[in-house]
């Protein structure tokens, strides 16, 4: 049986880095910014599952989780601070978004 | 073409073009959700990769918590009366061009790299249970570190709702 090669994996874990810095560089929205965010994330952890395949330690996948941990606590933190900046300034679009002080 | 280079390039769509539509889109909720099956591709091919223990926490973690924590974010930070929820793009020829060459250089280095398996069976070891011990044993402090990480993370987003509630 061929085996897919390690490349495609790689590849693949490129384009959603590549895509989710895309995201965070044009799109306004904070949310949006957001997801591009966790896009890049998401291609690290395909990284690490994808060298430890054959690695009977694990080492890996025990990084990926404790990444997708991390990726989980920011997500709650970046949506309740912008909870209160839509609070305060009335608006999730990041280039309204341009003083310190209100 | 055995059933399971099918299924890779399969899941392999299932990641990349819900993610050519989130570049594309200005409906951030349709965004939200191609999202989630690029997502769930994920899964798929962590699965693919054997690793199942990690394919169930993409599910639980990344489908069911972090996509509903963006969905309400999205609700409650847009009027959806409005005609839609849409956004706007801004520098995109300039943020097109650097992502892309950057994509280009990644690939070329990649394959330049030419990185092959390791010619080693793969371990039929029970994963779950071996994760378990490794958290426990060798990894038990960074367990321990990002336990009180997540607890202090959840107060603290709990408590910034909770005073913008007030405000």
């Amino acid at each position: 049986m061929t085996q897919i090669p390690l490349t495609y994996y790689l590849i693949l874990s490129a384009f959603l880095l590549c895509s989710g810095l895309l995201i965070v560089l044009i799109k306004k929205n904070a949310v949006f910014v957001l997801i591009g965010i966790e896009l890049m994330l998401n291609a690290a952890n395909l990284n690490l599952v994808a060298f430890s395949k054959f690695d009977p330690e694990l080492n890996g996948q025990v990084f990926a989780i404790f990444s997708v941990v991390i990726a989980a606590a920011e997500a709650a933190i970046a949506l309740a601070i912008l909870l209160n900046i839509y609070k305060t300034y009335d608006t999730s679009d990041l280039d309204d978004l341009n003083t310190l002080k209100h | 073409m055995g059933i399971s280079e099918v299924l890779t390039v399969f899941f392999g769509l299932m990641i990349v073009l819900p993610v050519l539509y989130l570049l594309f889109t200005n409906n951030i909720i349709r965004a939200a959700f191609a999202f989630v099956i690029s997502l769930l591709g994920l899964a798929a091919v962590y699965v693919l990769l054997h690793a199942e223990l990690m394919a169930v926490v993409q599910i639980m973690i990344y489908a069911g918590g972090v996509i509903v924590l963006l969905i309400f974010g999205i609700m409650l930070t847009k009027r959806v009366s409005e005609a839609g929820v849409f956004t706007q793009h801004r520098g995109v020829v300039l943020g097109g061009a650097v992502s892309t060459v950057f994509f280009l250089l990644l690939v070329k280095w990649i394959l330049a790299a030419g990185l092959k398996w390791p010619n080693v069976e793969v371990s039929g070891q029970d994963q779950v249970r071996k994760i378990g011990i490794l958290f426990l044993t060798d990894h038990l402090i960074a367990f321990e570190v990002i336990a009180f990480l997540l607890l202090v993370a959840l107060v603290g987003a709990a408590f910034l709702a909770k005073k913008s509630g007030n405000a």
